[in-house]
């Protein structure tokens, strides 16, 4: 009896937090379960934060930041599509990212294009060019693969770096349009936030459906055991490059709308170490997930730009920073948040009675 | 630390040999190129001797572990910048300050087997891949706070003066290269193949399991592969930075390339790695006479793409490649 009666007050007590915490933090049962077609009322809240939390809060670097984070949301989005559901790596998605913004620039600053046809252009070049790439690589895995897109990235940057008539070498393509459709041009903080989170709202309506489609059940397969999905019938190729593909559309979008809102392009912005911070924004999110990416870019959008003040040091704290998580972290941070504050405060409270003598 | 470098302006990869030949090398008067290929020969092998060494790096670890460090770069990186602190900010005499300089990368990778890889032994490989590369963010922006981010030349082992071997000009520097790669890879080969411990890294790669029933322990083995391939990093630095200029942040890429070198002679081979590293050396000294010479890292890439899909095993086969079947 007595142990009953502590079983409840500390569940009590420990229920508060647990739900609080539940609401915020998004959990990985969209994974393995395709029932849930309808939304829960927890997206809603999401809906809700995004539409009005830019108005309540007025903050121009705020709106700066969260349309940063927002454009890292949809490429780490589309890469958590190649990461987390097909269970590939890849380090080249800062060259697909680059891809996107070079198109726009070209095209809307040598050839004059409307910016919402250069948009699409930039996804098709970077879905083209991820086909291209994708047919001999993929066949590739783990660290192999990683050096493989690894590989592509820098080739991509030394081309650009090169094609000095075409891309501006070193120094970069400047004085890209804002983003406009049919007159209405965004050239404020606040409309490029809501064009921002718009296209990732549609992206992620578009990935939420891909994962419960023919195509992401496919995936989960080949992610689990590319044996298993060949023997039930999966054309495991096919799959791979599809996501690939896929992801590197995103890219493009996102590469794109990057062009027109800082209205440069240079090649040191897709380096190496973006393609680090975009996996680590997945990685962190959670794999197999599609808020995580979303969260994860929120995250280290912050991270980068609290650590940018300490000048110098920030590299050294970055990568002691990135370690850590992923020491303690290698799941994701919000991942079965549930589970393991309960096997915390399970072993904490074991730890007590062990100490007291009592088990 | 000195102010006046000798024109230490150039980043790392358009060092002395590829400024030489660059300005003449072009398409237009091929002709040249036949003059040229002796020379372009040797700054070949000396760049492919280094990739030999960093490639031998990967190897190493990846012998005793199945792991893959991309911080391999760094330790290059560490060994030619450390070296030229002691030498210049301390005066200690050179022999001294590069023993001093590799005892302290090889404490690096100690620490860095004990902080990152030993808590991820059983993390996915990407899980792997991001922390290592992490590591290297931290060494090499590290380096730039201690050491400055000006690129760094130590002074040859022996002289400026040209060597004239049968009308070819060698920096004397190159010949030490050669030796010394040879000599490690003498080291190497009698650690791998004639030792206990050697044997002991070998099992724990190809069974960990069946190493542990012998009573090996695979974290000692990978904890001291680590130290062996951060002393053979911090040695290719150390002869690498008379020739190019070494900055904070030339580390990285010439890991990757220490990588594409492995890879293309043959995954997990010492053999494979060295083959690699000279082929790849001389293949992208070459470059120079066809394409621009912006180019000419892009060669690497290009050749770990074709080698990847036409023979993923690499020149010389690979023993880890077969069995897993990727």
């Amino acid at each position: 009896m007595q142990t009953k009666k502590e079983f409840r007050k500390r569940d009590f007590f420990y229920l508060l937090p647990l739900w609080l915490l539940s609401l915020i933090v998004p959990d990985a049962d969209d994974l393995y379960s395709y029932r849930s077609k309808e939304f829960k009322r927890r997206e809603f809240y999401y809906l809700g934060a995004v539409l009005f939390l830019p108005l309540i809060w007025s903050d121009p670097h705020f709106h700066h930041l969260m349309v940063l984070a927002g454009i890292y949301a949809i490429l780490a989005l589309g890469l958590s599509l190649f990461l987390g559901y097909a269970g590939q790596i890849s380090l080249g998605h800062a060259a697909f990212f680059g891809i996107g913004a070079y198109t726009t620039a070209i095209l809307t600053t040598r050839y004059a294009f409307p910016t919402f046809l250069a948009f699409w252009a930039s996804a098709t070049t970077a879905a083209t060019a991820a086909f291209l790439i994708g047919k001999p690589i993929l066949k590739l895995k783990g660290y192999f693969l990683a050096l493989a897109t690894l590989g592509f990235a820098e080739i991509f940057l030394v081309i650009v770096r090169e094609t000095q008539t075409l891309t501006g070498g070193v120094i970069g393509i400047f004085g890209i349009p804002w983003f406009s459709i049919a007159g209405f041009s965004f050239d404020t903080y606040l409309k490029q936030y809501y064009l921002i989170w718009g296209v990732l709202l549609g992206l992620f309506l578009f990935s939420k459906n891909l994962v419960r489609s023919k195509l992401g059940r496919a995936s989960l397969a080949v992610a689990a055991s590319e044996d298993a999905a060949k023997s039930v019938g999966i054309d495991v190729a096919q799959i791979k490059i599809k996501v690939f593909v896929m992801s590197a559309a995103f890219a493009g979008f996102a590469g794109s709308l990057f062009a027109c809102i800082m209205s440069t392009a240079n090649p040191e912005a897709f380096s190496l170490g973006f393609s680090t911070l975009i996996v680590m924004m997945v990685i962190l999110g959670g794999m197999g997930n599609l808020y995580g990416p979303i969260f994860g870019s929120i995250l280290l959008t912050y991270l980068m730009d609290i650590l940018g003040r300490y000048q110098e040091w920030s590299l050294p704290i970055y990568g002691v920073i990135l370690i850590l998580l992923l020491i303690f972290f290698p799941d994701g941070i919000g991942t079965r948040v549930g589970i393991r504050l309960i096997y915390l405060i399970g072993y904490w409270a074991k730890k007590k009675k062990r100490d007291e003598g009592k088990l | 630390m000195p102010k006046n470098l000798p024109a230490c302006t150039k980043p790392f990869g358009e060092g002395r040999f590829s400024g030489q030949v660059s300005e003449g090398g072009q398409t237009e008067d091929f002709m040249n190129f036949w003059t040229y290929l002796p020379q372009l020969l040797s700054s070949g092998i000396t760049i492919g001797a280094i990739y030999a060494l960093v490639a031998l790096g990967f190897v190493t670890i990846t012998r005793a572990s199945q792991i893959i460090n991309f911080a391999q770069g760094e330790f290059v990186m560490l060994g030619g910048v450390i070296t030229f602190f002691l030498l210049k900010g301390l005066n200690l005499p050179y022999f001294l300050a590069a023993l001093i300089a590799i005892m302290i990368v090889v404490m690096i990778g100690f620490l860095l087997q004990v902080s990152v890889i030993y808590p991820l032994r059983k993390a996915s490989v990407l899980i792997l891949i991001m922390a290592t590369l992490g590591a290297s963010i931290f060494l090499s922006s590290t380096s730039a706070l201690v050491f400055g981010t000006l690129p760094k030349a130590l002074p040859p082992f022996s002289g400026e003066q040209p060597l004239q071997i049968g009308g070819l000009t060698v920096v004397p520097q190159s010949i030490w290269v050669l030796g010394v790669t040879f000599l490690l890879l003498i080291v190497l080969y009698l650690l791998s193949h004639r030792t206990l411990l050697g044997k002991a890294m070998e099992a724990t790669s190809t069974d960990p399991l069946g190493a542990d029933l012998l009573g090996i322990s695979r974290n000692l083995m990978v904890f001291l592969a680590f130290g062996v391939s951060a002393g053979i990093g911090a040695f290719a630095g150390i002869l690498i930075t008379p020739i190019f200029f070494t900055s904070y942040n030339s580390g990285t890429l010439l890991g990757l390339k220490g990588f594409i070198a492995a890879v293309l002679g043959g995954w997990g081979k010492n053999s494979g790695a060295i083959l690699g590293g000279f082929v790849l050396g001389i293949v992208e000294s070459l470059s120079v006479a066809f394409i621009p010479s912006g180019y000419k890292d892009g060669v690497a890439f290009a050749i770990l793409l074709l080698i990847l899909y036409f023979r993923p095993k690499g020149i010389l086969g690979s023993p880890f490649i077969d069995s897993r079947r990727w």
